[in-house]
């Protein structure tokens, strides 16, 4: 990476750390908590997309992890800070079975099963008694204060939403850090040549398959990370939030951003998609049919989505941001 | 090297190839021609694992490898290149030829991720690997040029030299000198003699007669699924059928041209 | 014994009726090649327009129900000429139309939720009466439901096969670029198959509205369609049809014998079972749409 990349991201970095002492009012602080979420659930539907995967499940999983979280928190009694890798984990190990199953599918199928699976998942929260029936969960515990030893005793207490900025922040990097390294391996490689001639590939020697399932369960496990940070932050689950309607914001994110730029785009997507609705004081009934007409013409007009905008306009393009040179 | 025994595919009631019986020997270069429509690529798209067999057997080095999936026939040896320019367009010449090495990595999961000094290592051995085989092509100069930019018949040497990286035994040319002129395919020519050299087995499909003449040490000639004729170049040159099976499709050229 | 009898018409006519819904989806697909996830708005909107006619308007059923099938085929044809059709030529087709598919099932669901509110309502039955067979009481209803949802099952199969249309429509299916040598005009024909997809959903939405409630959420039996197609295997009529009547039995008989949330969730549980025996459905080998 280049030098002066690396001071500019250093440099934002710092910007976002500072922010909170800025921004005081609470409500922009869960706005950006929720832009973090939303960006990086995008990042893992382009993640997907890569491989040829079109996921309409990802909220789904988003889902599992939070519900497992919570679970395990509440009922089972673990630690918070354990239940986050755990709920990882664990929706990790889901993604694997049920995505074998999926991935083999081929393009369609795969289309079409996810959608399914996203509103099956939505339909069993909402059922059965152990996940709060359609009422959902409430009162899921936060996490417990981090202690600062040696500093005197400062103590990282989640109750106010400021800590919560910052652990989000945390696992924005942490996973965009994640997801980087994989792009840049060799796995990396193998989803950029799938994604550009599958048969190609395929004659070179790469498993299809066992490429696909690989971003497949990456990407769900990562969204239940999120899940999983979501359910002890907003301290209350509800299963409608976790189905298709959700999905399809998340694929906005991404497609607003451009689906070439697999960070950046979902951050610049989610950005907008949450402020601009505030600053325009749309309501919230309204809102949706809003998006709607915004996705129709985003996808006649702008199908690279803004980033798509810019790097036609510069004539550049990165070779692992974007394996894929931006059509004109 | 290669066997097919009573090879056929059928789609729907048609047969693309129909009890085919092929041999094929360690180093050689076997010329496979026929008019279009023939069964050629059908053929080669069985070998190499894309189109499952409707019925009869593929045996590489004396294993049933019929219902092999591409990916596994790729890693037992066996690359193709195909009849289109099939390129990864979006990315550059040594990017293109560095996807050839996939299979090759030695280097652990987790140490690749982590891009440990050993992967790293590795990634170097395939870069110079990767420049290596476009310098023999001849394309070397081009390393960094987009596969979308790259004139037609350097798109073919381009293709050639990706099936090269995968390290194959045996090597499918489908068509290699379609759209090139006379000195690229005297090029071509050479450079698929010192692939041969290198100790690589070559099936080639061709339509410039020239070429297969002059490179092919054994000829098998299909005509819908079939096969009609097997000999040396020069037997095949004065076989009937053959000149028959041309005759009746005018877009051919004849075989005395070559 | 009757009991069990009308069951079985019970889920003849619901089965009957996701066949439709399930052959126009699969239309739209296999033909169209757009995941018409907007599918279950133009079902809703069909039922809709019966509402509309018939309670504040008084206009007959059945002039009604004509209204109701063919206003969402205009509205269907007039989304593919402002949208689709820019969409379906160029790169990335298949995650555009989804997506487009989805904006439009956003922007229709919210958009009946803002126009007529979120209450439920009813219209009273159109055909009263009930028929007796041999000790069995069937209403006047079903029957005739049955007999139209056959009616326009059969009329599709016979336009489909037979008329010049119908071929036009399965070519382009197999093998755009051949049939457009064969001066058959693929933009037409993606139109025309959106338009009769969406007609099929306003139909059967206008005849399950004299039967059920009428509600803004309507458009949730999206996910009730894809899973019959899912069963079935995607694009093949047969399977839609067997897969159609599988469900409304289940839920004929699972609403009977359990609560009605169970029914459906055993439907999930035998798909599951079903796919994971034969993924690609009942009537597999959907054709394969490569990824690339």
């Amino acid at each position: 990476m280049r030098a002066g990349k690396f001071i500019c991201i250093i440099i934002v970095i710092v910007i976002l750390m500072l922010l909170p002492l800025v921004v005081r009012n609470p409500y922009y602080i869960h706005l950006l908590i929720m832009v973090g979420i939303n960006a990086v659930l995008a990042m893992t539907f382009i993640l997907m997309l890569r491989t040829g995967l079109i996921s309409l499940g990802i909220a789904a999983f988003w889902g599992i992890g939070a519900y497992t979280s919570a679970l395990l928190s509440e009922n089972a009694g673990l630690p918070v800070w354990l239940c986050f890798p755990s709920a990882a984990i664990i929706t990790g190990i889901v993604a694997i079975i049920v995505g074998a199953f999926l991935v083999k599918q081929g393009g369609f199928g795969f289309i079409i099963q996810t959608l399914a699976f996203g509103f099956i998942i939505v339909l069993i929260f909402g059922t059965f008694e152990v996940f709060g029936g359609h009422v959902g969960i409430v009162d899921i515990p936060r996490p417990e204060p981090i202690l600062i030893p040696y500093v005197g005793s400062i103590e990282f207490s989640f109750i106010s939403k400021t800590p919560y900025y910052y652990l989000m922040l945390f696992l924005v990097l942490l996973m965009t850090l994640t997801l980087t390294a994989f792009y840049t391996a060799w796995a990396g490689s193998a989803w950029r040549a799938i994604g550009l001639s599958a048969y190609l590939a395929e004659s070179l020697g790469i498993n299809l398959f066992r490429y696909r399932l690989l971003a497949f369960v990456i990407a769900s496990t990562v969204a239940g990370l999120m899940g999983s940070f979501y359910a002890h932050y907003y301290v209350s689950l509800v299963p409608a939030s976790f189905g298709p309607f959700k999905t399809i914001y998340v694929h906005v994110y991404a497609i607003l951003g451009g689906i070439n730029s697999p960070i950046m785009g979902p951050i610049i997507g989610s950005l907008i998609m949450t402020f601009v609705p505030e600053f325009l004081r749309v309501t919230e009934g309204v809102e949706p049919i809003f998006t709607g007409i915004l996705i129709i013409l985003l996808i006649l007009f702008l199908p690279s989505g803004l980033l798509g905008l810019t790097r036609l306009w510069q004539g550049r393009g990165k070779p692992h941001e974007d394996a894929a040179q931006p059509s004109p | 090297m290669l066997e097919v025994k009573r090879l056929s595919k059928y789609f729907g009631g048609l047969a693309a190839v129909n009890e085919l019986d092929l041999k094929v020997d360690q180093s050689e270069i076997l010329g496979l021609i026929g008019p279009n429509g023939a069964g050629k690529t059908t053929f080669f798209n069985m070998v190499s694992g894309f189109f499952p067999p409707t019925s009869g057997q593929v045996f590489f080095k004396d294993r049933d490898i019929s219902r092999f999936k591409a990916h596994d026939i790729a890693q037992l040896g066996i690359g193709r290149t195909f009849q289109s320019s099939t390129l990864f367009m979006k990315l550059s010449v040594l990017d293109n030829v560095l996807t050839g090495y996939h299979m090759s990595y030695r280097t652990g999961f987790l140490k690749r991720i982590l891009h440990s000094p050993s992967a790293r290592k590795e990634e170097r051995r395939f870069r110079e690997k990767a420049l290596e085989i476009l310098e023999f092509m001849g394309i070397g100069s081009l390393r960094n040029e987009l596969a979308a930019n790259l004139p037609h018949g350097y798109q073919r040497i381009l293709g050639i030299s990706m099936a090269l990286a995968t390290d194959p035994k045996l090597l499918l040319l489908d068509e290699p000198a379609t759209g090139m002129n006379a000195n690229e395919t005297r090029t071509l020519i050479s450079l698929i003699r010192q692939i041969q050299n290198r100790g690589i087995t070559i099936i080639l499909v061709e339509h410039d007669m020239k070429a297969v003449m002059d490179l092919s040490d054994r000829i098998v000639v299909l005509n819908f699924g079939k096969k009609i004729a097997e000999g040396l170049p020069s037997e095949i040159k004065e076989n009937r059928e053959v000149i028959e099976a041309y005759l009746g499709k005018e877009e051919e050229a004849p075989l005395d041209a070559a | 014994m009757s009991v069990f009898i009308q069951l079985i018409v019970d889920g003849l006519a619901m089965g009957l009726v996701y066949v439709l819904l399930a052959s126009g989806f699969n239309l739209i697909i296999g033909i169209s090649r757009i995941l018409f996830i907007a599918y279950g708005e133009f079902y809703m909107l069909g039922a809709w327009i019966i509402w509309g006619l018939m309670i504040p308007l008084k206009i007959p059923f059945f002039f009604a129900l004509l209204v109701a099938t063919l206003g969402p085929a205009v509205l269907g044809a007039i989304v593919y000429q402002l949208i689709f059709r820019y969409i379906q030529f160029k790169e990335q087709q298949l995650l555009t139309n989804i997506v487009a598919a989805m904006g439009l099932m956003l922007l229709m669901s919210q958009a009946t939720l803002f126009i007529v509110g979120t209450e439920s309502r009813g219209i009273p039955s159109v055909i009263r009466g009930i028929i007796d067979v041999g000790g069995v009481r069937i209403s006047y209803e079903k029957v005739v439901l049955i007999a139209l949802t056959l009616a326009v099952l059969i009329g599709l199969h016979v336009f489909l096969q037979k008329s010049k249309i119908g071929r036009s429509m399965r070519a382009v299916s197999f093998n755009p670029d051949v049939a457009a040598l064969q001066g058959v005009n693929a933009n037409l024909v993606y139109l025309g198959t959106v338009a009769v997809g969406c007609a099929l959903a306003g139909f059967a939405g206008g005849l399950m509205a004299p039967v059920f409630a009428v509600s803004p959420k309507m458009g949730g039996v999206t996910l009730l369609i894809i899973l019959v197609v899912m069963l079935g295997g995607v694009g093949s009529m047969p399977g839609a049809i067997l897969s159609g009547l599988i469900l409304g039995m289940t839920l004929s008989f699972g609403q009977y014998f359990l609560e009605s949330g169970v029914a459906q969730i055993i439907f999930f549980v035998v798909i599951a079972v079903i796919l994971f025996i034969r993924p690609g459905g009942l009537f597999g080998q959907a054709e394969q749409i490569p990824l690339q």
